[in-house]
């Protein structure tokens, strides 16, 4: 067999190490950072939706506390890839890590600014009469919660192990957290319509599904960065 | 005499699928690293200039290319990029025979040159002949120690033109086309060698452009030169493909995706994968291109 053909049916995992081991320490250090951020994000998606769901405005409060340093992270990710790309030069999985970590970092960003109007959202339900539609559909809230949660959860961690089964995975489910989003949207709205004086907390209840289902397509777009880095054609 | 054959009026043949299709490795029977669909779709696009098919060399009793498949698309630099000694100059060096000069060589399979399919590596092919075609620059400037003028006139003076107004303009012709017509042309009867590292390079261009080659060969022609004679050099060979097809080997990784519009790495005297290089350099196809490209080789 010779030499070359040996290696065709591989693939160079981005966390290879390389000759250089300045190149490696930038790339762990990038890795790490989204890993942290992902972290944080996962925490601040949970602890809001608890707030929400079990009317704990405390625990709102520090979600909303917790923000800056979600837009910190985003931002020292983008400093240290632009430094990367400046500084090492990298090509091929080393160039596809540099943009996809940006790009993941977009991501988890706004599944944080989701937290955060969830949480907002938390914290206005005292003032909200007996009978709120938020509590009619909080079994929705709760599985929806638990759906984006986890694929949040599993997007980070396909990112952090480049598993690309369980990217894939994340990417499947979906359209079941769509489904369950139509779902709510459909029993929430029978309440405006049966009381006009439930239309201000309906429509903050449906933000709070919206913004539920929002988090889910970030760790959809964060799963299909992981094959990105991998070098798998994501445009179909 | 101008050997040249007018490029322009002919159309060089399609390259068919199976030209790169049927790469083998040595002592295999199954093809392998054959190249895929869309990377044929790219050379497809571009006609051939030259083709190496299933090209062999040996130094000695040592084999220093492996069965190369390679197409050159015309009026496209295509870059060879690899470790040392992965055969990128040796292949660079049997589109000139430069190895004839060296004794105890052997070449196997073709290099064909379009539009009139001469085997470059042929027994019969004269291989004065074929450095008439191909023009050659070297890694580091080798102006003759003779005037400006004198150097870029000396392959004209070896075909016999020796009309002082036709060399003259054929000179200036030459001078411009690598771009330092303008910083010698009040000094064309100076020493070539009083010139910078940069335009002693550029003369050394003009020198093999003055002969009107079909492919020009650049064997790592900036790796003595500093950024700014680089970034001359790199301009000039985008240029230049406009009328010539180019050939390069660097070492320099940034510099073969800045030039080249194809990128072919070598290893161990195979060739492992050729592709556009916005391909290669964003998601080959081959992990040891990848290896080699991100600095991956221990």
């Amino acid at each position: 067999m010779s030499v070359t053909e040996s290696v065709v049916m591989q693939r160079t995992d981005p966390t290879d190490p390389h000759t250089s081991s300045s190149v490696d320490q930038s790339v762990a250090g990038l890795r790490l950072h989204a890993l942290e951020m992902g972290a944080l994000v996962i925490d601040q998606v949970a602890g809001a939706v608890r707030a929400l769901v079990e009317n704990d405005s405390a625990l709102a409060h520090a979600v909303l506390a917790r923000e800056a340093r979600v837009d910190e992270y985003e931002k020292q990710l983008d400093r240290d890839s632009l430094t990367f790309i400046a500084l090492q030069q990298p090509v091929a999985s080393d160039l596809r890590l540099a943009r996809a970590i940006v790009r993941i970092g977009r991501e988890l960003e706004r599944a944080g600014d989701e937290a955060k109007k969830i949480a907002r959202f938390a914290l206005t339900l005292d003032k909200a009469a007996d009978g709120s539609p938020v509590l009619a559909v909080s079994r929705q809230l709760r599985h929806m919660a638990a759906l984006s949660g986890s694929m949040l959860r599993a997007a980070v961690r396909a990112a952090d192990e480049m598993d690309l089964d369980l990217a894939r995975a994340v990417l499947k489910r979906d359209a079941e957290l769509d489904a369950e989003f139509a779902a709510a949207l459909r029993l929430v709205m029978s309440y405006v319509l049966e009381d006009n004086r439930f239309l201000r907390p309906t429509i903050d209840t449906i933000f709070a599904l919206k913004g539920l289902e929002r988090i889910g397509d970030h760790a959809t777009n964060i799963a299909e960065q992981v094959l990105y880095m991998k070098g798998v054609d994501i445009s179909d | 005499m101008n050997t040249n054959v007018d490029t322009k009026t002919a159309t060089p043949p399609r390259q068919t699928a199976t030209m790169q299709g049927d790469t083998r490795a040595p002592g295999s029977d199954t093809p392998s690293l054959s190249i895929a669909m869309e990377e044929r779709k790219a050379f497809r696009a571009n006609p051939a200039k030259a083709s190496a098919d299933k090209l062999d060399f040996w130094y000695g009793s040592n084999q220093a290319l492996k069965n190369i498949n390679l197409v050159i698309p015309e009026h496209q630099v295509t870059a060879l990029i690899g470790p040392s000694g992965c055969g990128k100059s040796t292949f660079l060096r049997c589109f000139n025979r430069m190895h004839d000069l060296q004794a105890d060589t052997r070449y196997g399979g073709a290099i064909t040159l379009r539009p009139d399919n001469v085997n470059l590596v042929g027994p019969e092919t004269d291989p004065i002949e074929v450095r008439m075609r191909i023009g050659m620059v070297f890694q580091k400037p080798n102006p003759f120690p003779k005037s400006v003028f004198e150097n870029v006139a000396y392959g004209l003076r070896l075909r016999g033109i020796n009309n002082k107004a036709d060399l003259a303009e054929r000179v200036e012709k030459a001078l411009r086309g690598a771009a330092i017509w303008d910083e010698v042309k009040d000094r064309l009867n100076d020493s070539a060698l009083a010139l910078s590292g940069g335009q002693m390079q550029r003369v050394c261009i003009s020198r093999a452009l003055a002969t009107e080659p079909e492919i020009l060969l650049f064997d790592e022609p900036t790796s003595a030169l500093d950024p700014i004679a680089t970034a001359k050099i790199e301009e000039l060979i985008s240029e230049l493909r406009q009328h010539v097809t180019i050939l390069i080997v660097t070492h320099n990784m940034q510099q073969a995706a800045r030039v080249s519009d194809f990128t072919a790495f070598m290893y161990l005297g195979e060739l492992v994968e050729v592709d556009a290089t916005s391909k290669i350099f964003t998601n080959p196809s081959k992990k040891a291109t990848e290896d080699y490209i991100t600095g991956r080789y221990g």
